[in-house]
Parts: C-alpha cells; structure tokens; sequence
C-alpha cells in the first residue's frame, strides 16, 4: 500500500513540479476563466438580474471551461516523448496512474478557484465570506467530479487526433448532472439556505462523484493500453 | 569531455531472476491491427545475458515484437515470456525486470535528470531513489547536468539518459529499440561503450537497428524480420560482418516475395 501511495505521490509531485517550472497550466486557466467572467458581467445587466440567480452559472461554467483547459493539457504533458509509456511500462497499478492524474488536475483547479472566488465576489458583488463553509464545500464536490470524469476522458481522447475538440465533446454531456447540481446549490447558499436544506442536490452530487471515481477505476486499465 | 567518461556498470548486479528459464521465451507470437498482420508467428527463446540484434526493413514488426515483449501491447494469438512471467499477464515483477530504450526517451522536458530518474526509480519503488538516481546519472556522465532542464538537451545526451532511466531499478533485460537513431558519429560511440558495459554486466539485451556495424560489434544472435516473421536466425560468429548486407538483402528480399 505504501508503495502505491508513493507511486501517487510521484505522480503528483511530478505535474507540480513541472507546473511550478513553466506556469503554463495555472496561468492559461486563470486568465481563460477570468474572460469568460468578464464577458459575461458585460452582457447580463446585474440591475435587472439578480447576481445571486445568474452569478452561480457563471461561476461554473467559468471552472468548466478553464478546467477543460488545464484538462486538455494533463494527459499532453504524458504524450511528450512518450511519458505515458515509461509509466505504463513500471510496475504500477493504472489505477495510480488515474488517481495521480486526478489528484494533481484537482488541486491545479483548486488553486485556480481560491484566486478565481475573489473575482467572482467582486464582478458580482455578492458576499462570499458569510457563506465560505458551505460554498467551498460545493466548490470541492463539484470540483471533485469534475476532475475524476475529465482525467478519464482526458486520457481517452489523448490518444485521438482530435483531442482539443473531443474532450469537452465527451465531458460537457457527462458533467450536466454535478454542473445543475452545483449551480442550484451554489445558488441556493448565495440566498442564505444551509447545506441540510438541500440534501438532494448534495447527495446527487456525491453520487455522480462516485460514479465518474469507480468508472474511471473500472476503465483506466482499458484505456490506456492502445 | 564526454570521451573521458568512464563507465562503471559492473559495480551493480541485475536483478537476474532466480529460476533456470530462458530470459525471453518466444513461441508462435502473432500481433492483429485490424486486417494488417503486424506479427505473423513469431518464435525464439534467448538464454540470460544473451545479446540479439534484430534487423529488418521499416514496417517488419521490430517495434511492435518489442511492445509485447514489455506488456505495452497484447498480442493476438502466442506465448510471450519475460524473465519467466508471461507477458499478458504483466506481473508487477516482470516489469521490474525489463528496461526499455527506445527512439523515444520517456522523460519529461521541463525536469531535470535527477527530478525524471528520481521520479522513475520512485515508480520503480527503489529504495533511497534520490541516490540511487544520482548513482546512475554518474555513470552516464551526467552528473555536471543533474539539475538542468531536460530540454536543454542534445540528442546524445538525451539517449544517455535515457540509460539512466532504464537501469535506475537494475533490470536483468533490455529492450532497445533503434537506440542509434539521430545520434551524430560520437554519441554513437559513447553510446556503444555504454552497452557494451552493460552487456559485460550479463544483462540479456534484444536491439533492433538499421545500423549493421553497430548492430553487429556486440550481439551473439543476429535476427532479421521482415513481412512480421523472422526471416533469418543466427549466431553472430556464423556472420561475415564483411557480407551481412548482401545476406540482409537477400533475405528480406526473399521473405517479401513468399
């Protein structure tokens, strides 16, 4: 178990390292999110709207977007000069491979959000810190399935030569359950309610988390032999 | 410099398996990719510190014979063993046993040699991976270059890592495929002498190359495939090295017409 543990924990240090040397992957998210929020407090008129209604959607589809981003570039980084084939040719486990990937495509999402949050507070001037609890607990969740299903299909679709295109291709229709999931609730925190009043929606979540999690454990081994 | 490199792979023992069977095990080895026959009945056994060089013309199944042999790919029909495992069910300690070089280097660009060959040797689960790392970049002559970035490097000095990464975990067998690709008249040289230490290290080694001299100075089997089958099987000293161009052509000239 300990050199499973150590075979993740390369895997992780290695795509930090590596972002920590070129910046590549944070920077190009950050910014594509934080246009995609920019276009979108130009066209809703916030006086009209309410910012606790339409400021969710945008939120999400900003982490969406800028992940598919960052997505795209996780499994590349594996294709240059046959990475992927020096792991697979190692006594590990696919499934550390997988939960590596996920892992490392998690936080670099994570980190993007924490920077991404104060934006969002601002643009749309909606009080985020009463409500931090519940939010980054919406924010994980989602997050969380967003990262498990998009490392899968990222390393699907890195061996297609329409890889840029096939990915959000394969991931937007998957992801519509955890994305209703987390704009509603994300909404719903914005107004005020606790998490204990929107189980349902939590629990949907948590469930499509699982669900993307053991698919992806159940399928990595298929996938990534050619 | 590079010329003064003194190579030490000796001083390591491989992990050499402890039973009597054969290194690699071939028998009937057949590889599909649709309608195209890539393997078409493959067969040979290497015993343990054996050397083969395998030749043949692009397009033979050289690589794809060298997949198998690593469990990156299934075949479709055959028995493949490594160091005694079969290679379908890619046991865990047949991949400790194998390294592969190949005319990609599997390392990551924008880390250094000691950040890739650690990261491998961690994925290896060697112990102490951080020296055992440095350990092995020394003996490639790399250690002036331990923490730039890979990028930065020749395509020489690449391929010698690419040693580094292959042997960081002591594997008993090598697979290299065109190891000599792209290198200029000295790295090939260094290259060469890099082998042949770890040959002289009784590591079972399966080459392929479309260069004949180097191919040919080192090996104890010569092998040429051609249209997915092995065309011709010998041992070196039964070679002219003088006339090997001439039995190249005939042979593959002779399997393409059957």
């Amino acid at each position: 178990m300990s050199v499973y543990l150590n075979q993740v924990k390369a895997i992780v240090w290695k795509d930090f390292v590596t972002e920590l040397k070129t910046r590549e992957l944070f920077s190009s998210m950050f910014v594509f999110a934080l246009l995609v929020m920019l276009i979108f407090i130009f066209s809703i008129n916030l006086s009209i709207v309410s910012a606790n209604e339409v400021g969710p959607g945008v939120l999400w589809v900003a982490i969406l977007f800028a992940g598919t981003l960052g997505l795209n570039r996780s499994f590349m980084l594996e294709k240059e000069n046959g990475c992927l084939q020096g792991m697979m040719l190692a006594p590990v486990d696919r499934s550390a491979i997988f939960f590596g990937k996920m892992l490392s495509n998690l936080a670099f999402l994570l980190i993007m959000e924490t920077f991404l949050l104060p934006v969002f507070m601002i643009f749309f001037n909606v009080d985020l810190v009463s409500h931090l609890g519940p939010l980054v607990g919406v924010i994980l969740m989602g997050t969380l399935g967003f990262s498990a299903l998009g490392t899968l299909l990222s390393s699907l679709s890195s061996n297609l030569k329409t890889r840029e295109i096939m990915l959000p291709i394969l991931l937007y229709p998957l992801m519509v359950p955890v994305a209703i999931g987390a704009v509603r609730l994300t909404g719903q925190i914005l107004d005020g309610k606790s998490l204990a009043d929107m189980m349902n929606w939590v629990g949907l979540i948590l469930c499509f988390d699982i669900i993307f999690i053991s698919a992806s454990i159940m399928t990595i081994d298929h996938i990534l032999e050619e | 410099m590079e010329s003064s490199i003194t190579f030490q792979f000796l001083m390591t023992e491989p992990n050499l398996p402890l039973d009597s069977s054969p290194a690699i095990q071939v028998q009937g080895i057949r590889k599909h990719f649709g309608h195209l026959e890539a393997l078409r009945g493959i067969d040979f056994e290497l015993k343990k510190g054996d050397f083969l060089s395998l030749f043949g013309p692009n397009g033979a199944g050289k690589t794809t014979l060298i997949r198998i042999l690593s469990a990156l790919t299934r075949p479709s029909s055959g028995i493949a063993r490594v160091a005694g495992y079969d290679v379908i069910e890619a046991d865990p300690n047949m991949r400790r046993e194998i390294g592969v070089i190949s005319h990609a280097s599997f390392l990551y660009a924008d880390l250094s040699p000691l950040e890739n060959i650690r990261f491998y040797a961690t994925l290896y689960g060697v112990e102490q991976a951080e020296e055992r790392a440095i350990e092995v970049i020394e003996e490639v002559g790399l250690k002036a270059r331990l923490h730039d970035r890979v990028r930065t490097f020749s395509r020489g000095m690449l391929q010698r890592l690419s040693i580094a990464r292959a042997i960081v975990h002591n594997p008993s067998i090598l697979f290299l495929d065109e190891p000599y690709t792209g290198l200029d008249h000295h790295a090939s040289g260094i290259l060469k002498e890099q082998l042949q230490a770890l040959h002289t290290d009784q590591r079972t080694i399966l080459m392929t190359t479309h260069d004949f001299s180097r191919g040919l100075e080192m090996c104890d089997r010569v092998a040429i495939m051609a249209r997915g089958k092995l065309a011709l099987w010998e041992s070196a000293d039964q070679i002219d090295p003088a006339d090997f161009e001439r039995l190249y052509l005939e042979t593959v000239e002779q399997a393409q017409r059957g």
